[in-house]
């Protein structure tokens, strides 16, 4: 028994620990602190995918230790073929969100804690195999963006027009405590949702443990199922951006400062559609393959919905923000296809889509930092003084669109391949129209923002990317070409765990009938 | 060295490698010179294997290497690889070829380019090669597709090389979202093949309905990537990137990409009638009506472009009536006339600074080894008997020549016609008659530019005669006879010819020239394609994303601010005062002891 899973988790928290005794002034002591606890975490997800023994799958580096035993509840962690991909997921983000955040202006030391305290709750998640412990670190995630967002965020107007006008009298909308509130709350009642799905299948008769692999053999009643599916879809969904609950998402990313969008887009969402799928597929696999149309009908809206209203934006953080609505729909239509392939997809484009949403988000938060301004139309030419950037955010773009060559092909490729073979193959029609509309929309921010004549005026002097500043692009861009060329490195291994689970969940529809 | 599947790795994998040092060694990439040194080294590498290639493959036969590229359950279900057989062998050489001439030729175009810019432009190039031959090389359809995607991004990067430049700007995107909506036909068409037979195979067997389904969406996208009507509006715009860009993208190579990939699934293809029906008459349309398009062009560049339009419809009418070889021999000598064309008219605008022909004119006294490799183009592009298009053109209209239906074989007859027209047309303006204005300070092209248009101008006339040894190695039957079709379209041709000459000869532009220009209507299909983005595109998302932030998210933020209101209005039950609570104790009990009693 090794204990990499839990130093991964707990790496982070440590760090956070020791930013305590610091002094405020101690700004570098405090980066170097923080870059230590993501170095070693990320490390470690190399380590583990490294050592992850692929021939055998399952799940591994099981380590246990009993918490509450009189409810069954245990702090149980171990990975397996999606955990590892996930891991390393988090790794490279929160290490280049790290990194990104060298200039974070004010409250340093609060910054960096909460940043830390965070990401361990997400590497928790995606180890836990205790029910209880799961849904602990769910909430670990997630509360600290309600701070992120207010203290950290930037605010905006937004035009008071429309039905609910009147709203406008109670809430400032488009403001960073705005954001920050709305996010909070919408996420908060999903986790309601959750929590109770939770108790009812714990309460289930001769159930009575937390465990999930004890769970997963478990065979829940009809209407137990019936009712926990919805709940977990919806409530794990909100935080995946499923629409209509995913409101939060353009406001909330637009206005958090750069390693939250990082972090938020490229590894909280994924939280959620990890929860439907691992907990909410796996563990109630009836009700799945009965709600599965619904299911991937509303990813499909996501899909073309999102790109359409990203195509609308002037503002280039709510772009990069609709677009993670969108392509998180292609992550739910994966999931919602319920055959090997779409599985693969989806948690292969859990991987692509957090890179690649992680480069635009460090990207755009250098442009903002330089040019003040986020409207795109006020941009062009900045090419010519940041070429660096220009060159990444062209891959980024390209990955958003699908590019073969970039993870976000692979990615999107395996779901729609999921999608033909699963009973409603039409759902192939909008997802690949959205990736249309998508080629429309990232690439004329792309032309708008960097190409033109040179730059006059305020923005003549743009600096490139300096120091710091590169980590993020270097790292993300290459992983986004690496993994497009070379997909086996993960999929092997996610292909391994999506067999295991989708082997369960149809042996158990077929008994059931 | 005769192991066919390292030579043909070295001409895959020496250009990729070289894009990758640029991209990673700033300092050479940006000091420009190296650059080029580094891409055509490259490209020297990878020509010399795939020559070697060529004979090899003569003697050993087809060969083909692969590995699991991703796997579902446990099975493979895609792999990428090397496959050579016939087809890939003659165009890998044939690629390796023009883009090595294209870059030994922009080594001097591109001379007064920025260090920087110059770097990025060979980077670009050597992308741009692997690409192609991760294309050519492809085992299967998703290999295929991937090269097929990837040569289009470097077709949007070269586009916009000038990317100060709106126009170019403009150009390169428009000209990605054009291949790109046609490419969705690609996608559907490799889904929809990998459900019906669980692979993306070349050749598979598949159920009627679904054989015309499948190819038909191939198409679709061989119509964007071939500039085939109606999407070929992009073509003429692409002209914004520099011309040695336009000689080997859109001209030589990429565009025949769409060609190439039915040659290559000419299997599938065979197995559905409906598909070939439709390309042949897409293709005899898009032949002459490019061409019409072609002789109203003031732009030396865009007279080219359109010919290109108008020279892949006849390949794609070759294709559609059955004959994958004609197309394929048709592609591979207008890859050499069409390139030298191009170049040539690149080495007349560096001259005279002007893509205008109205500010040529003369030239053949200044440039005259410009004006005789443009001319030997020229005439092997109108078809003139002895000269490589006209093999491949005559062959192209031989296969449909006796069909039931004579039409499209009597519109490809017009446009040979018209293209002799235009070419001489543009030959007289450029080249004849007397010196323009501009012209006045030109002078002949540096050896790093003529050396690439004499190489070039061989094949442009002896590519013909290699027509026996391509159809041998592709396994099919081609002979030269005397009959209907050669007899016409030598006439149409030397009549075409004349008829220029004879109108553009000595006055510099005709009425008749006026005459013809209400024939375009290129900006109609342009301004279509326009609406539908502004309007219908752009128009969709403008509503949607209003109805996002003022309906969907006002619906929660009415959540919330109900929750507001109506905390507030119950907060009035709250007075603080003993008395109201003691009433409410006591109405409560009272109610209770009722419902008790009840």
């Amino acid at each position: 028994m090794n204990h990499w899973l839990s130093l991964i988790v707990a790496a982070p928290a440590i760090a956070a620990a020791c930013l305590l005794v610091l002094k405020p002034d101690q700004k570098l002591a405090i980066r170097l602190v923080s870059l230590v606890g993501a170095t070693v975490a990320l490390i470690g997800s190399l380590v583990v995918a490294a050592t992850y023994d692929r021939a055998l799958g399952g799940f591994q580096m099981l380590e246990s230790y009993p918490l509450v035993p009189s409810y069954g509840i245990h702090l149980k962690l171990a990975v397996d073929g999606w955990g590892v991909a996930l891991l390393i997921l988090t790794g490279i983000i929160i290490f280049t969100g790290v990194l990104a955040s060298w200039s974070v202006p004010k409250r340093d030391k609060e910054f960096f804690l909460l940043l830390l305290v965070l990401v361990s709750g997400v590497f928790g998640v995606f180890v836990s195999q205790d029910l209880f412990v799961f849904f602990l670190f769910y909430e670990i995630a997630v509360l600290p963006m309600y701070l992120l967002i207010g203290i950290w965020g930037a605010s905006h107007d937004v035009r008071a027009a429309g039905p609910f006008k009147y709203v406008w009298k109670r809430f400032a909308v488009g403001g960073k405590e705005y954001a920050a509130m709305k996010l909070t709350l919408m996420l908060l009642v999903g986790s309601a949702a959750v929590l109770v799905a939770m108790l009812m299948l714990w309460a289930s008769p001769g159930v009575q443990t937390f465990d999930l692999q004890a769970l997963e053999r478990a065979s829940f009643s009809h209407t137990t199922q019936m009712w926990a599916f919805p709940l977990l879809w919806l409530g794990f969904g909100s935080l995946a951006g499923v629409f209509p609950f995913h409101t939060w998402s353009p406001d909330g990313h637009a206005s958090a400062p750069t390693a939250v969008s990082m972090l938020h887009a490229g590894v909280l969402m994924k939280l959620g559609a990890f929860g439907v799928m691992r907990i909410g597929m796996v563990l109630v696999p009836d009700a799945a393959a009965t709600w599965a149309p619904i299911v991937g009908t509303v990813a499909v809206i996501n899909i073309l919905y999102g790109a359409f209203c990203a195509a609308s934006q002037t503002d280039l953080k709510y772009i990069v923000a609709y677009s993670s609505v969108s392509h998180m729909g292609v992550v739910m239509l994966g999931a919602a296809t319920m055959t090997p392939n779409g599985w693969n997809g989806a948690v292969y484009q859990m991987f692509a889509h957090g890179i690649m949403t992680g480069l635009f988000f460090a990207l755009v938060g250098l442009v903002y930092e330089r040019a003040h301004t986020r409207a795109i139309a006020k941009m062009g030419g900045f090419a010519h003084p940041m070429p660096v950037v220009a060159a990444f955010f062209t891959l980024a773009c390209l990955s958003s669109l699908g590019l073969p060559g970039t993870a976000g092909f692979v990615a999107e490729f395996l779901v729609f391949v999921g999608a033909a073979q699963s009973q409603h193959w039409w759902w192939t029609i909008p997802g690949v129209l959205g990736a249309f509309v998508t080629a429309v929309y990232v690439l004329r921010a792309c032309k708008t923002i960097f190409w033109g004549p040179v730059p006059q005026g305020e923005y003549a002097h743009l600096a490139d990317a300096r120091k710091t500043e590169w980590a993020a692009p270097l790292v993300l861009g290459s992983a986004l070409v690496l993994f497009g060329f070379w997909p086996r490195f993960l999929l092997d291994s996610i292909d391994g765990a999506s067999a295991t689970f989708l082997q369960r969940v149809t042996t158990v529809a077929e008994v059931s009938k | 060295m005769n192991d066919p599947i390292f030579l043909a790795a070295l001409a895959l994998f020496v250009p990729i490698a070289a894009a990758l040092f640029l991209l990673v060694a700033a300092p050479v990439r940006h000091r420009g010179a190296p650059a080029a040194g580094v891409c055509v080294t490259a490209s020297v590498v990878a020509l010399a294997a795939a020559v070697r290639l060529v004979f090899v493959h003569a003697a050993q036969g087809d060969a083909r290497w692969t590995t699991t590229w991703i796997s579902a359950a446990g099975k493979p279900i895609a792999e990428v690889g090397l496959h050579l057989d016939g087809a890939s062998v003659s165009m890998l050489a044939v690629v390796c070829l023009v883009a090595l001439c294209v870059q030994v030729f922009s080594v001097a175009y591109m001379h007064d380019e920025p260090p920087r810019g110059y770097g990025r432009y060979f980077s670009f190039h050597a992308l741009f090669l692997f690409s192609m031959n991760l294309f050519v090389l492809a085992p299967n359809l998703l290999q295929a597709f991937a090269g097929w995607e990837l040569v289009g991004l470097t077709s949007y990067l070269l586009i916009g090389f000038y990317f100060a430049k709106p126009s170019a700007a403009k150009a390169a995107v428009k000209a990605f979202w054009m291949t790109k909506l046609a490419d969705m036909g690609f996608l559907f068409g490799l889904l929809w093949l990998f459900v019906a037979t669980g692979s993306f195979e070349w050749t598979t067997k598949l159920a009627p309905e679904v054989a015309v389904g499948v190819t038909l969406l191939f198409f679709l996208a061989v119509v964007g990537k071939s500039a085939q009507f109606p999407l070929h509006i992009w073509l003429p715009d692409a002209m914004e990137g520099p011309t040695p860009v336009s000689a080997l993208l859109h001209a030589a190579t990429m565009v025949a990409a769409g060609v190439f990939l039915v040659v290559r699934a000419d299997p599938l293809f065979a197995q559905a009638d409906a598909t070939r029906e439709v390309m042949l008459w897409i293709g005899s349309f898009t032949a002459v009506f490019a061409a019409c398009l072609a002789l109203v062009q003031r732009d030396i560049k865009k007279v080219l472009a359109y010919s290109t339009c108008s020279q892949l419809g006849y390949m794609v009418a070759a294709l559609g009536a059955g004959s994958a070889f004609a197309g394929y021999f048709h592609l591979g000598t207008h890859a050499f006339f069409k390139a030298l064309l191009f170049l040539a008219a690149g080495s007349v605008i560096h001259a005279v600074h002007s893509n205008d022909l109205a500010d040529m004119g003369g030239l053949r006294k200044k440039m005259p080894l410009t004006t005789l490799t443009f001319v030997i183009g020229a005439l092997s592009l109108a078809g003139i008997p002895g000269f490589a298009g006209f093999f491949s053109k005559d062959l192209v209209l031989a296969t449909l020549e006796g069909r039931a239906n004579w039409i499209p074989w009597a519109m490809l007859m017009g446009a040979a016609f018209l293209t002799a027209f235009y070419m001489g047309r543009v030959v007289c303006m450029t080249f004849f008659g007397a010196l323009s204005h501009k012209a006045e300070h030109a002078h002949e092209a540096p050896l790093w530019m003529s050396g690439p248009l004499l190489v070039l101008a061989v094949p442009s006339v002896g590519a013909g005669f290699l027509g026996g040894w391509l159809a041998h190695s592709l396994g099919a039957h081609y002979e030269t006879h005397v009959g209907l079709t050669p007899i016409v379209a030598s006439t149409m041709a030397i009549a075409g010819l004349l008829g220029s000459i004879a109108i553009y000869g000595r006055r510099r532009d005709a009425s008749v020239a006026g005459a013809i220009e209400r024939l375009d209507k290129a900006s109609m299909v342009d301004r279509a394609w326009e609406l539908g983005y502004r309007r219908a595109l752009l128009g969709v998302s403008g509503l949607l994303g209003w109805f996002d932030r003022y309906v969907i998210d006002g619906l929660m933020n009415f959540t919330g601010y109900t929750t507001i209101e109506a905390g507030a209005a119950v907060r009035g039950a709250q007075t603080g005062r003993m008395r109201h609570y003691l009433v409410a104790v006591v109405v409560g009990a009272v109610l209770l002891a009722l419902m008790g009693l009840l």
